[in-house]
């Protein structure tokens, strides 16, 4: 009898101890993507992220371990424009899960109603390095972009757990509306340097920039996927101290060293400013993200001036 | 008709033809549902003093890979390789995801066979490919017409079974494995256990284990040898990629057993097996260096072949390279290798030494390499 009711506690202990099994669960190939995910989704979905906000998204290794994470998603958010296209067709089908193979309601492109920036024109060749053919797909540097995957994820949400639509439909607009306070912010932070260049590693600001009016001088690698030599360093800093240009930009998974070569020979800076929530600990979401790069680069072009 | 008239129509045709099929070709045939296409193409230099070949250039080898979705269900990859011995194709296949928790794969493919016998030339850590390989499963691994479906257990870690099912072949120049019985009931089948574990946020452990088994023939007589052939196999990998410089360092250690033998009266004897285990270590962006060791017994190589295609003995051999990837699309590689062969039935000891140097390239579309 002792015995029973032991058993009995143990298990109502366990049924206690269980969380709430979400009605949605939902995996993004990127942090940013998850961010929204989660302000969209709510109490209503669990989110997991694949790429860490510290990782290269364009070289995600893609571990069996990553399949097996999410094997029962109900939901994949892809950034699209193939910035995951060099480890998402191994991970996906890896799944063996068909909500979420690509044409799948599962499925989603967030970068779908985004408006993309650098759409190749013309030819499209490889001599100018590991290009993106669909276009500049850091599209989530502009914090307006965000908006746009946020009505998308909550349509999908709706369709898919339509029990829940209405909160999913108030959670978008309630993100939106955060972003845009926010953004006032920013914009106010940035506007005394608008029009100044700066140096970034990777072709990743384009975005951020068009949004808060700076400019984009050159890039560390001399073209995507080029990692720099001595001679293009030397000849880029001959240049930026030329024009004056004092800021280098680069990403915690970037070579540190090359960046703090080429500030070091312009007589500049090297500020190491993620582009991924989680890149550094205190971009905790999008919008503490954002927060911090705007911060970081008011303080270093502010030294600049 | 009068000949003016056949004239004058003849030249009407020939003039509105074209124009008409141009027409038809632009509303009836679209091209947007082309497939991805990839060409990826290989030369080899090499200098090996014990062998009779002539040193300098060669074209090693040239493969189309060509992959789209059929339609909501299927996707059909062709990988089509062109080298001096000729044209094959290589793998054509088609894949489906639309069952929970099972991939299947029809078509002829490369059998899921442990971690080498996985890998086109091309993404071969060492230019040669291992001695016991060669020896065992096949240079390529085990190519034949089959069905896959690989399982995704619900193990808490990552957990696959594959289990697949082939046409009967007899061995090839390639394929050392007997499979041509021709009793109806003969299906080569196989087996694979692939596990992998999470050491932490950068490491991870790879460990399978593999089995191929088909009844044979004796050779060149079409009649079936009374006997299960079989080769089974385990791999073991640690692999490291930093994540925060995932394209700029980290490394392997894999390691490799495969044996090749008959079940008689239900015990496995074995006939040629051996091992190899090599580390790669990357430290750049650019730049890859390997070392490997290798053993195989009752095996051959090329200085034995050269003698002897039926000489056998106990091969070693270590192999050193280093790999300069200007980009993702690009490799040249310089790889040293030094082979021993003991145990020959004349008591020679030959060896072979041999320098190589590849150029790698590839265009297109390039499906991502496994982890």
């Amino acid at each position: 009898m002792k015995h029973k009711k032991l058993c009995f506690a143990a298990i109502l202990a366990l049924a206690l101890n269980t969380p709430a099994f979400a009605d949605l669960k939902v995996a993004a190939s990127l942090s940013d993507l998850a961010s929204v995910a989660e302000s969209v989704g709510g109490k209503h979905v669990s989110v997991i992220s694949l790429c860490k906000g510290y990782e290269d998204p364009h070289f995600v290794p893609a571990k069996p371990s990553l399949m097996k994470a999410i094997q029962n998603a109900d939901v994949f958010v892809s950034v699209g424009l193939e910035l995951d296209g060099g480890w998402l067709p191994l991970v996906i089908p890896g799944s063996r899960n068909p909500k979420i193979q690509v044409g799948a309601p599962g499925f989603v492109d967030a970068s779908e109603g985004v408006p993309v920036l650098e759409k190749p024109v013309g030819t499209v060749s490889r001599a100018e390095g590991d290009i993106h053919p669909l276009g500049n797909p850091h599209y989530y540097m502009d914090p307006k972009n965000l908006e746009v995957v946020a009505g998308h994820l909550a349509r999908v949400f709706s369709d898919l757990d339509p029990s829940n639509a209405a909160d999913y439909q108030a959670n978008a607009k309630a993100f939106d509306g955060k972003i845009e306070s926010a953004l006032k912010g920013w914009e106010k932070e940035l506007k005394p340097y608008a029009g100044s260049s700066i140096v970034t590693f990777h072709k990743n600001f384009v975005y951020f920039a068009d949004r808060f009016h700076l400019k984009l001088f050159g890039t560390v690698e001399p073209k995507p996927g080029i990692p720099p030599n001595p001679r293009y360093l030397a000849e880029t800093a001959a240049a930026m101290k030329k024009a004056g240009v004092k800021v280098v930009v680069y990403q915690p998974y970037y070579d540190a060293d090359a960046s703090r070569e080429l500030a070091a020979k312009a007589g500049g800076t090297a500020v190491e400013v993620p582009t991924e929530v989680g890149g550094v600990p205190q971009a905790k979401d999008v919008l503490s993200k954002f927060d911090f790069i705007g911060s970081a680069l008011a303080q270093a072009l502010g030294k600049g001036k | 008709m009068s000949h003016r008239l056949k004239l004058l129509v003849v030249t009407g045709l020939f003039f509105t033809l074209p124009a008409l099929s141009g027409a038809q070709t632009r509303s009836i045939i679209s091209n947007l549902a082309n497939p991805a296409i990839g060409f990826n193409a290989l030369f080899l230099e090499q200098a090996a003093p014990d062998l009779n070949q002539p040193y300098g250039p060669q074209f090693q080898e040239a493969e189309i890979s060509l992959i789209s979705a059929v339609d909501p269900t299927w996707t059909l990859t062709g990988n089509i390789t062109f080298s001096p011995d000729g044209v094959d194709p290589e793998e054509v296949y088609a894949t489906t995801d639309s069952i929970p928790d099972i991939s299947l794969k029809i078509g002829k493919f490369r059998a899921d066979f442990g971690k080498q016998g996985t890998l086109h030339t091309h993404a071969f850590p060492f230019l040669q490919a291992p001695v016991v390989s060669v020896n065992t499963l096949g240079e390529e691994g085990f190519k034949d017409v089959g069905v896959e479906a690989s399982w995704l257990t619900p193990l808490p870690w990552y957990a696959s079974l594959t289990l697949g099912a082939y046409g009967a072949e007899e061995g090839a120049p390639d394929q050392p494995l007997n499979f041509g019985s021709p009793d109806h009931a003969n299906i080569p089948v196989l087996g694979r256990l692939k596990n992998e574990f999470d050491l932490d946020d950068d490491t991870t452990l790879d460990l399978g284990f593999s089995g191929l088994a088909g009844a044979g023939a004796v050779t060149g007589t079409g009649r079936a040898d009374g006997l299960i052939h079989a080769v089974l196999g385990a791999d073991l990998t640690f692999r490291n990629v930093p994540l925060r410089q995932s394209n700029q360092r980290g490394w392997i250690l894999s390691a490799e057993y495969l044996t090749r033998g008959t079940f008689r009266e239900g015990v496995f004897q074995d006939e040629s097996d051996g091992w190899f285990a090599f580390l790669q270590y990357r430290w750049s962006q650019s730049w890859w260096t390997g070392i490997r060791a290798e053993e195989a017994f009752n095996a051959s190589t090329d200085v034995l072949a050269q003698a002897d295609p039926s000489l056998t003995g106990h091969v070693r051999r270590a192999s050193a390279n280093v790999t300069w990837t200007p980009s993702e699309f690009s490799q040249v590689r310089l790889e040293y290798s030094l082979a021993q062969v003991d145990q020959v039935a004349d008591a020679s000891r030959p060896m072979d030494h041999r320098l190589m140097l590849q150029f790698n390239y590839v265009i297109g579309f390039h499906p991502p390499h496994a982890y």
